[in-house]
């Protein structure tokens, strides 16, 4: 009761901490979600349509990959395979927008791109992604000095696709310079894939051949950013939960006439330090919902934004929203109940005193 | 009521109280009396046990401050304390501030003491709400309501007018009458009027 009549008679002051702890909570969330997002809407674009991944040999990135498009009529004779599709990926400078993702494909994976007006592209022709047809009212669009008819627009849930530009395989190989980036597989028999990926590399020495799993697991780009994403993530953690202790903390050290006065009326260190934890629990509990509900609305309008194309993402895991609760709650409980506990072994008077000065 | 023997105190390696022994028998006014850093109010935080000596032994209502296994109960139901700036808390209304310190079984007695002390109406109302002299008033409400056998008091009427001041030595000295023991800390040498028995400080002696 008196830990809530202290939240409630301090407004001004309460509203601190609980801004402080909403704003250190929502950069971790907002860190956390977007870096996952990154990583989330790469592999859910490599593993929505393929079973096995064929990049060159020996080199990190898909953006340099190139692999010998004719290698697909071999694979598709192969047993247990239902189809195959080779892609380009690049990014280049697309009118005023400084960047955009470009995904040139063979034409049997255009059914992939949802179409919501036109048709899919032949050579010359592009259809742009829907977050990224916002910024065009033109006819045609100019990529790398060359023009390309715009043929449609499609929509994706994956971000990048949304913000992007879907081209012929052959016009996307003129542009970049390559035969295809890689070749995706999907196989008829899930048992049988690892069978398929040994015959696989059995065609050509020049290629690495594994499962879209093993691909997202062991992917260097993906490992880069998880790495960094971590990173980042830590010390967005770090000092949003410094942040906090540091609040509490002061809190606590501004009340110590306070607790100096209960101390001389008989009050108990265990009545001192349960008030405070209730009230540091109430304060951080619902500064941690508020940030989690301001933070699932900021990463539902990120894809929305127009500027963004949908590039920024986020993923809030279940996983990430209970250890940032638990660690918020450990550290604002920590920052106050630590410093308590050292007051409410000092002197009452000097409590008094120290608050006086 | 009061045994000290042999107290002393430092504050890092400054000495502010030298070997003061005294005693204060149960039902006694007693005035701290002496000039600014004489030691009187760090003397009144030794014996009200807010503050431990460096030095000496104190007994309270017979039994020896150090080695008391209770101290919280002790202070609660033992002892009153009336301080210069009142020390209320300034989010819990006035009758809040007083059930604070109020034992279980005298939470009743809070209104009668407030009307007692013609505070009644005040009951609802935060410090910041009424003058100073209210709220002195109101902090010798807090030290009456476990019906104390010790008050202490560190310059009660330090920031009052002498209209308000005479007003809580009344209320004091009501208390001692009763049998409470007082024992006052204060430069205004008007509680002569109140005291039975008045020990001076020079430098941390008793002259």
């Amino acid at each position: 009761m008196i830990a809530f009549k202290a939240i409630c008679k301090n407004p001004f002051k309460s509203l601190l901490i609980f801004s402080s702890i909403t704003i250190a909570v929502m950069a971790i969330f907002l860190i956390s979600s977007v870096s996952q997002g990154v990583i989330g809407m790469y592999s859910k674009m490599i593993k929505t349509d393929g079973d096995i991944i064929i990049t060159q040999k020996g080199i990190s990135d898909t953006f340099f990959s190139n692999v010998d498009i004719s290698l697909m009529d071999k694979i598709d004779k192969l047993e247990h395979v239902s189809s195959s599709y080779a892609m380009i990926v690049g990014a280049s400078p697309i009118g005023h927008i400084p960047i955009a993702g470009i995904y040139g494909t063979t034409a049997n994976h255009f059914s992939h791109y949802k179409l919501s007006s036109g048709d899919y592209p032949k050579e010359g022709e592009v259809i742009l992604g829907e977050n990224l047809s916002k910024q065009f009212k033109t006819k045609s669009i100019n990529i790398a000095n060359k023009n390309f008819e715009i043929s449609g627009v499609y929509r994706s849930e994956i971000g990048f696709e949304e913000g992007g530009v879907v081209m012929n395989i052959t016009d996307a190989g003129r542009l970049f310079n390559r035969s295809a980036s890689f070749i995706l597989v999907s196989s008829s028999s899930p048992n049988e894939i690892d069978g398929i990926v040994q015959k696989i590399s059995n065609l050509e020495s020049e290629i690495e051949v594994k499962t879209t799993q093993n691909f997202i697991k062991e992917y260097n780009q993906f490992k880069i950013i998880e790495n960094s994403s971590f990173v980042i993530s830590f010390l967005a953690f770090a000092m949003g939960l410094m942040g906090i202790a540091s609040v509490m903390s002061m809190i606590v050290n501004s009340r110590k006439e306070e607790f100096g006065i209960m101390r001389a009326l008989g009050k108990s260190r265990f009545f001192i330090i349960k008030n405070l934890f209730f009230e540091t629990l109430a304060m951080s509990l619902s500064a941690y919902l508020f940030a989690l509900i301001l933070s699932l609305g900021i990463l539902a309008l990120l894809p929305h934004i127009e500027m963004l194309q949908g590039y920024v993402n986020g993923t809030l895991s279940l996983a990430t929203a209970l250890y940032v609760l638990v660690s918020t709650l450990f550290m604002a409980l920590l920052g106050s109940l630590f410093p308590a506990w050292i007051a409410s072994k000092t002197d009452p008077i000097l409590l008094i005193n120290q608050g006086c000065a | 009521m009061i045994q000290a023997s042999n107290i002393s105190h430092f504050y890092g390696s400054e000495q502010v109280l030298f070997n003061l022994s005294f005693e204060v028998k149960s039902g006694e006014f007693l005035f701290l009396s002496g000039e600014s850093g004489s030691g009187k109010s760090t003397l009144l935080s030794i014996l009200s046990t807010l503050l431990k000596p460096s030095s000496g032994e104190l007994l309270l209502d017979g039994k020896a401050v150090e080695s008391m296994k209770d101290m919280d109960y002790f202070r609660q139901s033992k002892i009153g304390f009336v301080f210069q700036f009142h020390y209320l808390i300034n989010y819990l209304s006035v009758y809040e501030n007083i059930a604070l310190a109020a034992m279980d079984d005298k939470k009743q007695n809070i209104n009668k003491i407030l009307d007692e002390l013609g505070i009644l109406e005040l009951s609802s109302r935060y410090p910041n709400e009424i003058s100073g002299g209210q709220r002195q008033r109101v902090a010798v409400a807090r030290a009456l309501v476990n019906e104390p056998k010790i008050i202490f008091a560190d310059e009660p009427t330090g920031s009052l007018d002498s209209k308000n001041s005479t007003i809580v030595y009344e209320l004091l000295q009501d208390a001692q009458k009763k049998g409470t023991t007082v024992v006052v800390a204060s430069h205004d040498m008007q509680i002569q009027n109140y005291a039975t028995k008045i020990i001076r400080l020079k430098d941390g002696q008793i002259l």
